[in-house]
Protein backbone atom coordinates (compact mmCIF):
# COMPACT_ATOMS: atom_id res chain seq x y z
CA UNK A 1 0.00 0.00 0.00
CA UNK A 2 2.83 2.32 0.98
CA UNK A 3 4.63 1.49 -2.66
CA UNK A 4 1.42 2.29 -4.26
CA UNK A 5 0.51 5.32 -2.53
CA UNK A 6 4.60 6.48 -3.52
CA UNK A 7 4.43 6.01 -7.04
CA UNK A 8 0.66 7.50 -7.22
CA UNK A 9 2.38 10.33 -6.03
CA UNK A 10 5.40 10.06 -8.26
CA UNK A 11 2.87 10.31 -11.05
CA UNK A 12 0.66 13.07 -9.73
CA UNK A 13 3.92 15.21 -9.38
CA UNK A 14 5.56 14.23 -13.13
CA UNK A 15 2.32 14.92 -14.36
CA UNK A 16 2.56 18.53 -12.84
CA UNK A 17 5.57 19.11 -13.84
CA UNK A 18 4.76 18.55 -17.65
CA UNK A 19 4.96 21.27 -19.89
CA UNK A 20 4.30 20.55 -23.07
CA UNK A 21 5.17 22.53 -27.01
CA UNK A 22 2.68 22.87 -29.96
CA UNK A 23 3.59 24.80 -32.73
CA UNK A 24 1.25 27.47 -34.07
CA UNK A 25 1.20 27.47 -37.86
CA UNK A 26 0.87 30.80 -39.63
CA UNK A 27 -2.87 30.64 -40.82
CA UNK A 28 -5.95 31.33 -38.96
CA UNK A 29 -6.02 29.90 -35.31
CA UNK A 30 -9.20 29.81 -33.63
CA UNK A 31 -9.14 30.29 -29.53
CA UNK A 32 -11.49 29.39 -27.49
CA UNK A 33 -15.16 29.31 -28.87
CA UNK A 34 -15.22 33.37 -29.44
CA UNK A 35 -11.99 34.27 -30.93
CA UNK A 36 -10.08 33.96 -34.34
CA UNK A 37 -6.83 35.53 -35.25
CA UNK A 38 -4.27 35.14 -38.36
CA UNK A 39 -0.57 34.72 -37.74
CA UNK A 40 1.77 35.57 -40.19
CA UNK A 41 4.60 33.63 -38.81
CA UNK A 42 4.81 30.08 -36.33
CA UNK A 43 4.65 30.98 -32.89
CA UNK A 44 5.62 28.40 -29.94
CA UNK A 45 2.10 27.76 -27.51
CA UNK A 46 3.78 26.51 -24.53
CA UNK A 47 1.28 24.35 -22.18
CA UNK A 48 2.42 25.09 -18.64
CA UNK A 49 0.39 23.58 -15.84
CA UNK A 50 -1.64 25.55 -14.04
CA UNK A 51 -1.41 28.97 -15.83
CA UNK A 52 -5.15 30.00 -15.71
CA UNK A 53 -7.35 31.39 -18.38
CA UNK A 54 -4.61 32.44 -20.69
CA UNK A 55 -2.79 31.04 -23.67
CA UNK A 56 0.93 31.01 -23.12
CA UNK A 57 2.33 31.77 -26.83
CA UNK A 58 6.06 32.36 -27.28
CA UNK A 59 8.90 32.91 -30.05
CA UNK A 60 12.16 32.74 -28.02
CA UNK A 61 10.73 30.30 -25.67
CA UNK A 62 10.34 30.93 -21.40
CA UNK A 63 10.87 33.19 -20.01
CA UNK A 64 12.57 35.52 -22.56
CA UNK A 65 9.31 36.29 -24.33
CA UNK A 66 5.67 35.31 -23.33
CA UNK A 67 2.25 36.37 -24.94
CA UNK A 68 -1.16 35.76 -23.31
CA UNK A 69 -4.45 35.07 -24.92
CA UNK A 70 -7.25 35.72 -23.29
CA UNK A 71 -10.54 34.59 -25.50
CA UNK A 72 -13.76 34.56 -23.28
CA UNK A 73 -12.73 35.43 -19.72
CA UNK A 74 -16.01 35.30 -17.67
CA UNK A 75 -16.93 37.88 -14.87
CA UNK A 76 -15.42 36.94 -11.85
CA UNK A 77 -13.08 34.76 -13.39
CA UNK A 78 -9.17 34.80 -11.59
CA UNK A 79 -6.21 35.72 -14.81
CA UNK A 80 -3.24 33.82 -14.02
CA UNK A 81 -2.98 31.20 -12.17
CA UNK A 82 -3.42 30.40 -8.72
CA UNK A 83 -1.55 27.96 -6.12
CA UNK A 84 -3.58 25.97 -3.19
CA UNK A 85 -2.87 27.84 -0.28
CA UNK A 86 -0.53 30.60 -1.55
CA UNK A 87 -0.38 33.88 0.17
CA UNK A 88 -0.20 35.96 -2.96
CA UNK A 89 -3.25 38.61 -4.28
CA UNK A 90 -5.29 37.11 -7.43
CA UNK A 91 -6.66 39.58 -9.58
CA UNK A 92 -9.97 38.34 -11.45
CA UNK A 93 -12.08 39.93 -14.25
CA UNK A 94 -14.93 41.95 -13.56
CA UNK A 95 -17.33 42.76 -16.84
CA UNK A 96 -18.16 46.08 -15.22
CA UNK A 97 -14.21 47.10 -15.15
CA UNK A 98 -12.92 50.56 -17.23
CA UNK A 99 -10.14 49.91 -19.41
CA UNK A 100 -7.88 51.69 -16.30
CA UNK A 101 -9.21 48.98 -14.03
CA UNK A 102 -8.64 46.03 -16.73
CA UNK A 103 -4.93 48.14 -17.01
CA UNK A 104 -4.69 47.82 -13.21
CA UNK A 105 -5.78 44.09 -13.27
CA UNK A 106 -3.08 42.93 -15.83
CA UNK A 107 -0.50 45.36 -13.56
CA UNK A 108 -1.19 43.49 -10.64
CA UNK A 109 -0.84 40.25 -12.30
CA UNK A 110 2.47 41.14 -13.49
CA UNK A 111 3.65 42.55 -10.56
CA UNK A 112 2.15 39.70 -8.07
CA UNK A 113 6.54 38.26 -7.70
CA UNK A 114 7.38 42.05 -6.57
CA UNK A 115 8.29 43.53 -10.01
CA UNK A 116 7.82 46.88 -10.80
CA UNK A 117 5.29 47.65 -13.36
CA UNK A 118 5.17 51.70 -15.20
CA UNK A 119 2.34 52.52 -17.96
CA UNK A 120 3.72 54.16 -20.79
CA UNK A 121 0.49 54.54 -22.61
CA UNK A 122 -3.14 54.16 -22.76
CA UNK A 123 -5.21 54.63 -25.30
CA UNK A 124 -8.88 53.80 -27.08
CA UNK A 125 -8.36 50.78 -29.33
CA UNK A 126 -10.89 48.10 -31.22
CA UNK A 127 -9.68 44.75 -30.43
CA UNK A 128 -11.56 41.79 -32.18
CA UNK A 129 -13.81 44.32 -33.50
CA UNK A 130 -15.18 45.59 -30.22
CA UNK A 131 -14.75 49.06 -29.08
CA UNK A 132 -11.63 48.23 -26.22
CA UNK A 133 -8.22 49.88 -25.33
CA UNK A 134 -4.55 49.21 -25.90
CA UNK A 135 -1.59 49.66 -23.57
CA UNK A 136 1.83 49.63 -23.67
CA UNK A 137 4.32 49.67 -20.29
CA UNK A 138 7.71 48.59 -18.95
CA UNK A 139 8.17 46.39 -16.45
CA UNK A 140 11.27 45.70 -14.16
CA UNK A 141 11.13 42.03 -13.15
CA UNK A 142 12.48 41.40 -9.88
CA UNK A 143 13.85 37.85 -10.26
CA UNK A 144 16.85 38.71 -12.25
CA UNK A 145 16.00 42.85 -12.40
CA UNK A 146 15.57 42.40 -16.68
CA UNK A 147 13.96 45.59 -18.24
CA UNK A 148 11.00 44.40 -20.26
CA UNK A 149 8.73 46.09 -22.90
CA UNK A 150 5.25 45.20 -22.92
CA UNK A 151 1.88 45.96 -24.78
CA UNK A 152 -1.71 44.89 -24.28
CA UNK A 153 -4.94 44.71 -25.89
CA UNK A 154 -8.14 44.39 -24.74
CA UNK A 155 -11.97 44.43 -25.17
CA UNK A 156 -15.10 43.10 -23.56
CA UNK A 157 -18.04 41.90 -25.35
CA UNK A 158 -21.04 39.92 -23.77
CA UNK A 159 -19.33 40.45 -20.49
CA UNK A 160 -16.35 38.95 -20.99
CA UNK A 161 -12.59 39.57 -21.68
CA UNK A 162 -10.80 39.21 -25.18
CA UNK A 163 -7.27 40.24 -24.51
CA UNK A 164 -3.53 39.90 -25.48
CA UNK A 165 -0.40 40.78 -23.74
CA UNK A 166 2.93 40.99 -24.51
CA UNK A 167 6.13 40.91 -22.58
CA UNK A 168 9.88 40.64 -23.77
CA UNK A 169 13.14 42.62 -22.68
CA UNK A 170 13.79 46.13 -24.12
CA UNK A 171 16.99 45.01 -25.78
CA UNK A 172 16.42 43.09 -28.64
CA UNK A 173 13.39 40.94 -28.29
CA UNK A 174 10.44 43.24 -28.02
CA UNK A 175 11.50 45.36 -31.15
CA UNK A 176 12.17 41.86 -32.67
CA UNK A 177 8.10 40.98 -32.02
CA UNK A 178 6.55 44.29 -31.41
CA UNK A 179 4.93 44.25 -35.49
CA UNK A 180 4.51 40.32 -35.04
CA UNK A 181 1.82 40.83 -31.92
CA UNK A 182 0.70 44.26 -33.60
CA UNK A 183 0.10 41.98 -36.61
CA UNK A 184 -2.05 39.21 -34.84
CA UNK A 185 -4.00 41.70 -32.67
CA UNK A 186 -5.04 43.99 -35.15
CA UNK A 187 -6.24 40.24 -37.01
CA UNK A 188 -7.76 39.15 -34.16
CA UNK A 189 -12.09 38.92 -34.85
CA UNK A 190 -14.53 37.95 -32.21
CA UNK A 191 -17.63 36.60 -32.43
CA UNK A 192 -19.69 39.83 -31.38
CA UNK A 193 -22.72 39.65 -28.81
CA UNK A 194 -25.09 42.43 -28.63
CA UNK A 195 -24.27 44.88 -25.15
CA UNK A 196 -22.11 43.93 -22.53
CA UNK A 197 -19.51 45.99 -24.02
CA UNK A 198 -16.56 47.38 -22.04
CA UNK A 199 -17.77 49.29 -18.45
CA UNK A 200 -21.13 48.10 -19.06
CA UNK A 201 -21.54 45.47 -16.64
CA UNK A 202 -23.35 45.53 -13.74
CA UNK A 203 -21.77 47.62 -11.00
CA UNK A 204 -23.45 47.49 -7.68
CA UNK A 205 -24.99 50.87 -6.92
CA UNK A 206 -22.40 53.49 -5.53
CA UNK A 207 -24.86 55.78 -3.96
CA UNK A 208 -28.76 55.62 -3.59
CA UNK A 209 -29.18 59.77 -4.66
CA UNK A 210 -26.21 61.09 -6.30
CA UNK A 211 -24.90 64.08 -4.47
CA UNK A 212 -23.93 67.97 -5.89
CA UNK A 213 -20.36 67.64 -7.34
CA UNK A 214 -19.68 70.21 -4.51
CA UNK A 215 -21.33 71.58 -1.55
CA UNK A 216 -19.34 75.09 -1.24
CA UNK A 217 -17.54 77.48 -3.74
CA UNK A 218 -13.84 77.06 -2.56
CA UNK A 219 -14.38 73.25 -2.95
CA UNK A 220 -16.29 73.75 -6.63
CA UNK A 221 -13.39 76.22 -7.77
CA UNK A 222 -10.86 73.62 -6.42
CA UNK A 223 -12.69 70.72 -8.55
CA UNK A 224 -12.84 73.09 -11.80
CA UNK A 225 -16.56 72.75 -11.76
CA UNK A 226 -18.50 76.20 -12.32
CA UNK A 227 -21.33 76.58 -10.14
CA UNK A 228 -24.62 78.41 -12.34
CA UNK B 1 26.94 44.82 23.21
CA UNK B 2 29.56 42.24 21.60
CA UNK B 3 32.56 42.92 20.14
CA UNK B 4 32.87 43.94 16.42
CA UNK B 5 32.50 40.54 14.15
CA UNK B 6 35.64 39.48 12.37
CA UNK B 7 35.04 38.04 8.56
CA UNK B 8 34.55 34.40 9.09
CA UNK B 9 36.68 32.53 7.45
CA UNK B 10 35.56 31.08 3.59
CA UNK B 11 35.96 27.37 4.50
CA UNK B 12 33.11 27.27 7.18
CA UNK B 13 29.65 27.45 6.64
CA UNK B 14 29.21 30.87 7.97
CA UNK B 15 32.35 32.35 5.72
CA UNK B 16 30.22 30.61 2.29
CA UNK B 17 27.18 32.59 3.51
CA UNK B 18 29.40 35.89 3.45
CA UNK B 19 30.19 35.30 0.86
CA UNK B 20 27.02 34.78 -0.74
CA UNK B 21 25.78 37.80 0.79
CA UNK B 22 28.17 40.14 -0.50
CA UNK B 23 27.63 38.72 -3.97
CA UNK B 24 24.21 39.93 -3.10
CA UNK B 25 24.84 43.08 -2.36
CA UNK B 26 26.85 43.84 -5.45
CA UNK B 27 23.99 43.02 -7.14
CA UNK B 28 21.38 44.91 -4.71
CA UNK B 29 23.87 47.58 -5.33
CA UNK B 30 23.56 47.55 -9.36
CA UNK B 31 19.72 46.79 -8.86
CA UNK B 32 16.80 49.19 -10.39
CA UNK B 33 15.16 48.54 -7.01
CA UNK B 34 17.73 50.37 -5.22
CA UNK B 35 16.29 53.52 -4.16
CA UNK B 36 18.71 55.98 -4.99
CA UNK B 37 18.46 58.91 -2.68
CA UNK B 38 21.42 59.69 -1.09
CA UNK B 39 20.04 61.53 1.27
CA UNK B 40 17.16 59.45 2.36
CA UNK B 41 19.84 56.72 2.19
CA UNK B 42 22.64 58.74 5.04
CA UNK B 43 19.62 59.82 6.71
CA UNK B 44 18.76 56.08 7.34
CA UNK B 45 22.29 55.00 7.31
CA UNK B 46 22.73 57.60 10.52
CA UNK B 47 19.72 56.12 12.26
CA UNK B 48 21.31 52.62 12.19
CA UNK B 49 24.49 53.86 13.27
CA UNK B 50 22.75 55.38 16.10
CA UNK B 51 21.19 52.16 17.25
CA UNK B 52 24.20 50.10 16.34
CA UNK B 53 26.59 51.91 18.33
CA UNK B 54 30.32 50.48 17.79
CA UNK B 55 28.96 48.37 15.13
CA UNK B 56 28.16 51.25 12.76
CA UNK B 57 30.82 50.75 10.49
CA UNK B 58 29.90 47.16 9.42
CA UNK B 59 26.61 47.73 9.03
CA UNK B 60 25.30 48.90 5.66
CA UNK B 61 21.66 50.46 4.84
CA UNK B 62 20.19 49.89 1.16
CA UNK B 63 16.93 51.23 0.57
CA UNK B 64 14.89 48.93 -1.71
CA UNK B 65 11.62 49.87 -3.47
CA UNK B 66 9.48 47.28 -3.03
CA UNK B 67 6.03 48.46 -1.83
CA UNK B 68 5.65 45.71 1.29
CA UNK B 69 6.73 46.02 5.34
CA UNK B 70 9.92 44.53 5.61
CA UNK B 71 13.83 44.86 6.90
CA UNK B 72 16.65 42.32 6.73
CA UNK B 73 19.79 42.34 7.95
CA UNK B 74 22.30 40.00 6.33
CA UNK B 75 25.20 38.30 8.63
CA UNK B 76 27.51 40.16 6.19
CA UNK B 77 26.19 43.29 7.38
CA UNK B 78 23.82 44.71 4.42
CA UNK B 79 20.49 45.75 5.78
CA UNK B 80 17.88 46.06 3.35
CA UNK B 81 14.80 48.56 4.20
CA UNK B 82 12.02 48.42 1.64
CA UNK B 83 9.60 51.50 0.54
CA UNK B 84 6.44 49.36 2.45
CA UNK B 85 7.66 49.92 5.72
CA UNK B 86 9.02 53.41 4.93
CA UNK B 87 5.56 54.72 4.23
CA UNK B 88 3.91 52.68 6.82
CA UNK B 89 6.39 54.40 9.79
CA UNK B 90 4.83 57.32 11.11
CA UNK B 91 7.79 58.66 12.87
CA UNK B 92 11.46 58.10 13.24
CA UNK B 93 11.15 56.05 16.40
CA UNK B 94 8.79 53.24 14.60
CA UNK B 95 11.48 52.84 11.82
CA UNK B 96 14.13 52.38 14.35
CA UNK B 97 12.09 50.20 16.28
CA UNK B 98 12.57 48.12 13.44
CA UNK B 99 16.04 48.47 12.41
CA UNK B 100 17.04 47.59 15.64
CA UNK B 101 15.38 44.30 15.92
CA UNK B 102 16.93 43.66 13.19
CA UNK B 103 20.48 44.70 14.64
CA UNK B 104 19.59 42.67 17.63
CA UNK B 105 19.16 39.07 15.31
CA UNK B 106 22.92 40.69 13.85
CA UNK B 107 24.07 41.20 17.28
CA UNK B 108 22.73 37.62 18.67
CA UNK B 109 23.98 36.02 15.50
CA UNK B 110 20.84 34.30 15.11
CA UNK B 111 21.23 33.55 11.38
CA UNK B 112 24.29 31.51 11.80
CA UNK B 113 21.84 29.38 13.80
CA UNK B 114 19.58 29.27 11.63
CA UNK B 115 21.66 28.33 8.67
CA UNK B 116 22.81 25.34 10.48
CA UNK B 117 18.98 25.04 11.45
CA UNK B 118 18.41 24.90 7.15
CA UNK B 119 19.59 21.43 6.33
CA UNK B 120 17.99 20.27 3.29
CA UNK B 121 18.35 22.63 -0.19
CA UNK B 122 14.75 23.70 -0.26
CA UNK B 123 14.94 25.25 2.96
CA UNK B 124 17.76 26.57 2.41
CA UNK B 125 16.39 28.80 -0.39
CA UNK B 126 14.29 29.75 1.95
CA UNK B 127 16.53 31.22 4.33
CA UNK B 128 18.26 32.73 1.81
CA UNK B 129 14.62 34.60 1.39
CA UNK B 130 15.38 36.19 4.89
CA UNK B 131 17.96 38.67 3.57
CA UNK B 132 15.85 39.44 0.44
CA UNK B 133 17.62 37.37 -1.99
CA UNK B 134 14.96 37.04 -4.43
CA UNK B 135 17.03 36.50 -7.38
CA UNK B 136 18.40 33.49 -6.00
CA UNK B 137 14.92 31.66 -5.34
CA UNK B 138 12.73 33.77 -7.46
CA UNK B 139 10.44 34.62 -5.10
CA UNK B 140 9.32 37.16 -2.53
CA UNK B 141 10.68 37.95 0.21
CA UNK B 142 7.06 38.38 1.77
CA UNK B 143 6.66 34.64 1.04
CA UNK B 144 10.28 33.62 1.91
CA UNK B 145 9.64 35.01 5.25
CA UNK B 146 7.59 31.74 5.92
CA UNK B 147 11.07 30.84 6.85
CA UNK B 148 11.91 32.84 9.56
CA UNK B 149 13.67 33.26 13.05
CA UNK B 150 12.64 31.24 15.76
CA UNK B 151 9.89 32.67 18.59
CA UNK B 152 12.36 32.94 20.79
CA UNK B 153 15.04 34.39 18.25
CA UNK B 154 12.00 36.74 17.45
CA UNK B 155 11.49 38.05 21.46
CA UNK B 156 15.24 38.34 21.85
CA UNK B 157 15.47 40.31 19.01
CA UNK B 158 12.57 42.70 20.23
CA UNK B 159 14.09 42.76 24.13
CA UNK B 160 17.72 43.80 22.51
CA UNK B 161 15.86 46.46 19.71
CA UNK B 162 14.46 47.73 22.73
CA UNK B 163 17.53 48.55 24.45
CA UNK B 164 19.35 50.12 21.56
CA UNK B 165 15.88 52.13 21.09
CA UNK B 166 16.39 53.32 24.76
CA UNK B 167 20.03 54.27 24.64
CA UNK B 168 20.10 55.97 20.69
CA UNK B 169 17.08 58.08 22.57
CA UNK B 170 14.35 56.87 20.98
CA UNK B 171 10.65 56.73 21.78
CA UNK B 172 10.30 53.30 23.50
CA UNK B 173 6.48 53.41 23.56
CA UNK B 174 6.25 53.67 19.59
CA UNK B 175 7.93 50.21 19.15
CA UNK B 176 4.41 48.23 20.24
CA UNK B 177 2.31 50.28 17.80
CA UNK B 178 4.36 49.09 14.98
CA UNK B 179 3.47 45.57 15.30
CA UNK B 180 -0.39 46.88 16.63
CA UNK B 181 -0.69 48.66 13.14
CA UNK B 182 0.79 45.65 11.09
CA UNK B 183 -1.66 43.24 13.11
CA UNK B 184 -4.63 45.53 12.32
CA UNK B 185 -3.62 45.81 8.12
CA UNK B 186 -3.85 41.71 8.86
CA UNK B 187 -6.41 41.10 10.10
CA UNK B 188 -7.98 43.54 7.65
CA UNK B 189 -7.18 40.85 4.89
CA UNK B 190 -10.32 38.30 3.57
CA UNK B 191 -8.48 35.29 6.05
CA UNK B 192 -7.33 37.65 8.64
CA UNK B 193 -3.55 36.47 9.72
CA UNK B 194 -3.53 33.37 9.42
CA UNK B 195 -3.27 34.12 5.59
CA UNK B 196 0.00 36.31 6.39
CA UNK B 197 3.29 34.51 6.13
CA UNK B 198 4.77 37.39 8.76
CA UNK B 199 2.20 35.91 11.62
CA UNK B 200 2.84 31.80 10.99
CA UNK B 201 6.43 32.32 12.53
CA UNK B 202 6.83 35.59 14.72
CA UNK B 203 5.04 35.53 18.28
CA UNK B 204 1.92 36.39 18.94
CA UNK B 205 1.86 40.23 18.08
CA UNK B 206 -0.46 41.16 21.11
CA UNK B 207 2.22 39.15 23.66
CA UNK B 208 5.23 40.97 21.55
CA UNK B 209 2.93 44.61 22.54
CA UNK B 210 2.75 43.43 25.88
CA UNK B 211 6.17 42.95 26.33
CA UNK B 212 7.48 45.66 23.84
CA UNK B 213 5.04 47.87 26.36
CA UNK B 214 6.20 46.62 29.41
CA UNK B 215 10.24 47.91 28.27
CA UNK B 216 8.85 51.08 27.39
CA UNK B 217 6.80 51.89 30.91
CA UNK B 218 10.35 50.80 32.12
CA UNK B 219 12.45 53.39 29.67
CA UNK B 220 10.38 56.29 29.52
CA UNK B 221 11.18 59.65 27.12
CA UNK B 222 13.21 59.58 23.97
CA UNK B 223 12.22 60.89 20.99
CA UNK B 224 9.30 60.05 18.28
CA UNK B 225 10.15 62.68 15.23
CA UNK B 226 7.16 62.65 13.27
CA UNK B 227 7.05 65.67 11.17
CA UNK B 228 11.01 64.82 10.56
CA UNK B 229 9.89 61.48 8.93
CA UNK B 230 6.95 62.40 7.10
CA UNK B 231 8.93 65.62 5.32
CA UNK B 232 12.02 63.35 4.60
CA UNK B 233 9.66 60.74 3.05
CA UNK B 234 7.57 63.69 1.12
CA UNK B 235 9.51 63.34 -2.41
CA UNK B 236 8.73 59.80 -2.35
CA UNK B 237 5.33 60.15 -1.32
CA UNK B 238 3.26 59.85 -4.28
CA UNK B 239 5.59 56.71 -6.21
CA UNK B 240 4.89 54.82 -2.69
CA UNK B 241 1.27 55.33 -2.48
CA UNK B 242 1.24 54.40 -6.40
CA UNK B 243 2.72 50.82 -5.29
CA UNK B 244 0.56 50.35 -2.54
CA UNK B 245 -2.71 50.53 -4.50
CA UNK B 246 -1.53 49.11 -7.44
CA UNK B 247 -0.57 45.88 -5.13
CA UNK B 248 -4.40 45.57 -4.89
CA UNK B 249 -5.02 44.38 -1.32
CA UNK B 250 -7.85 46.57 -0.81
CA UNK B 251 -8.64 45.59 2.40
CA UNK B 252 -4.82 46.22 3.81
CA UNK B 253 -4.31 49.39 2.17
CA UNK B 254 -7.37 50.84 3.75
CA UNK B 255 -6.21 49.75 6.96
CA UNK B 256 -2.91 51.47 6.89
CA UNK B 257 -4.61 54.33 5.01
CA UNK B 258 -7.04 55.02 7.66
CA UNK B 259 -4.65 55.38 9.95
CA UNK B 260 -2.17 57.22 7.49
CA UNK B 261 -4.78 59.78 6.38
CA UNK B 262 -4.43 61.62 9.84
CA UNK B 263 -1.19 62.63 9.55
CA UNK B 264 -0.30 66.23 9.33
CA UNK B 265 2.13 65.85 5.96
CA UNK B 266 0.52 64.97 2.85
CA UNK B 267 -3.07 64.47 3.77
CA UNK B 268 -4.47 64.68 0.19
CA UNK B 269 -1.91 62.52 -1.28
CA UNK B 270 -3.06 59.95 1.28
CA UNK B 271 -7.01 60.93 1.11
CA UNK B 272 -6.36 60.57 -2.98
CA UNK B 273 -4.90 57.47 -2.60
CA UNK B 274 -7.47 56.29 -0.15
CA UNK B 275 -10.36 57.01 -2.83
CA UNK B 276 -8.38 55.31 -5.55
CA UNK B 277 -8.40 52.04 -3.39
CA UNK B 278 -11.90 52.44 -3.03
CA UNK B 279 -12.81 53.08 -6.55
CA UNK B 280 -10.72 49.79 -7.98
CA UNK B 281 -12.40 47.46 -4.99
CA UNK B 282 -15.23 49.00 -6.67
CA UNK B 283 -17.97 47.28 -3.76
CA UNK B 284 -21.41 48.42 -2.90
CA UNK B 285 -20.59 51.82 -0.87
CA UNK B 286 -17.07 52.09 -2.35
CA UNK B 287 -17.68 54.63 -5.11
CA UNK B 288 -19.41 56.78 -2.89
CA UNK B 289 -16.50 56.80 -0.21
CA UNK B 290 -13.86 57.28 -2.83
CA UNK B 291 -15.92 60.22 -4.59
CA UNK B 292 -15.85 61.36 -0.67
CA UNK B 293 -12.03 60.96 -0.59
CA UNK B 294 -10.96 62.73 -3.96
CA UNK B 295 -13.23 65.82 -3.34
CA UNK B 296 -11.50 66.36 0.12
CA UNK B 297 -8.31 65.86 -1.10
CA UNK B 298 -9.42 68.49 -3.86
CA UNK B 299 -10.31 70.36 -1.16
CA UNK B 300 -7.03 70.60 0.55
CA UNK B 301 -5.06 71.58 -2.24
CA UNK B 302 -1.74 70.62 -3.77
CA UNK B 303 -3.63 66.70 -4.69
CA UNK B 304 -2.45 64.76 -7.21
CA UNK B 305 -3.81 65.20 -10.41
CA UNK B 306 -5.20 61.66 -9.82
CA UNK B 307 -7.93 62.85 -7.70
CA UNK B 308 -9.17 64.60 -10.78
CA UNK B 309 -9.12 61.30 -12.81
CA UNK B 310 -10.64 59.51 -10.33
CA UNK B 311 -13.47 61.98 -9.86
CA UNK B 312 -13.72 61.77 -13.71
CA UNK B 313 -14.15 58.37 -13.67
CA UNK B 314 -16.67 58.04 -11.17
CA UNK B 315 -18.97 60.62 -12.52
CA UNK B 316 -19.08 59.32 -16.62
CA UNK B 317 -19.84 56.25 -14.60
CA UNK B 318 -22.68 58.21 -12.69
CA UNK B 319 -23.60 59.45 -15.95
CA UNK B 320 -22.83 63.00 -14.78
CA UNK B 321 -21.74 64.56 -18.06
CA UNK B 322 -20.59 68.26 -16.72
CA UNK B 323 -18.31 66.74 -13.77
CA UNK B 324 -17.08 64.04 -14.74
CA UNK B 325 -15.57 67.07 -17.87
CA UNK B 326 -14.75 69.56 -15.76
CA UNK B 327 -13.04 66.37 -13.59
CA UNK B 328 -11.31 65.13 -16.97
CA UNK B 329 -9.99 68.73 -18.13
CA UNK B 330 -8.69 69.74 -14.58
CA UNK B 331 -6.77 66.22 -14.78
CA UNK B 332 -5.08 66.88 -18.42
CA UNK B 333 -4.36 70.51 -17.04
CA UNK B 334 -2.36 69.04 -14.13
CA UNK B 335 -0.75 66.41 -15.58
CA UNK B 336 -0.71 67.08 -19.81
CA UNK B 337 2.25 64.39 -19.98
CA UNK B 338 0.00 61.48 -18.12
CA UNK B 339 0.18 57.78 -19.98
CA UNK B 340 -3.19 57.84 -20.39
CA UNK B 341 -4.16 60.93 -21.92
CA UNK B 342 -5.53 59.79 -25.41
CA UNK B 343 -7.83 57.67 -22.96
CA UNK B 344 -9.77 60.42 -21.29
CA UNK B 345 -9.73 62.52 -24.17
CA UNK B 346 -11.84 60.10 -25.69
CA UNK B 347 -14.08 60.31 -23.25
CA UNK B 348 -14.11 63.98 -23.13
CA UNK B 349 -15.08 63.26 -26.76
CA UNK B 350 -17.41 60.76 -26.19
CA UNK B 351 -19.37 63.70 -23.14
CA UNK B 352 -19.16 66.10 -26.06
CA UNK B 353 -21.23 64.07 -28.08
Amino acid sequence: MRTLTLLLLVTLLAACATVSTQKMESGDRSLGERMVVNLDAAWNKVALPNTGPAQTWTMEGLPVDQLLIYSGVKDGEVIHGTVFGSKLKSFAFRSAMQPDEIVAMFEGMLTRDGSAFKLVKLEPSSFGGAKGLRFEYSVIRKVDNVRLSGVGYASVNGGELFAMVYSAPQLGFFPRHQANVQQIAQSARISLKPGGGMGEGTRKPAAAQPEPACRTQAECRALGINQK
Amino acid sequence: MPARFSRPDIGTDEGGLWAMMDREETRLRRSPFNLRDPQLQAHVQEMACRLAGEHCPDIRVHLVRTPYFNASMAPNGMMQVWSGLMLRADNEAQLAAVLGHEIGHYLARHSVERLRDAKSRTAFGQFLGMFGVVGLIGQMGVIASMFAYSREHERAADRIGAILMQQAGYDLTEAPKVWANLLLEANARPGGRERNPLFATHPAQEDRQAALAELAAKFQGGVANDAEWQARIQPHLRDWLNEEVKRGQHEESLAFLNRASGRAMGKPDYLCARGEVYRLRGGETDLQAALDDFRAAAALGNEPPETHRGLGMIYRQQKRGAEAKASFDRYLELAPQAPDVLMIRSYLEELRA
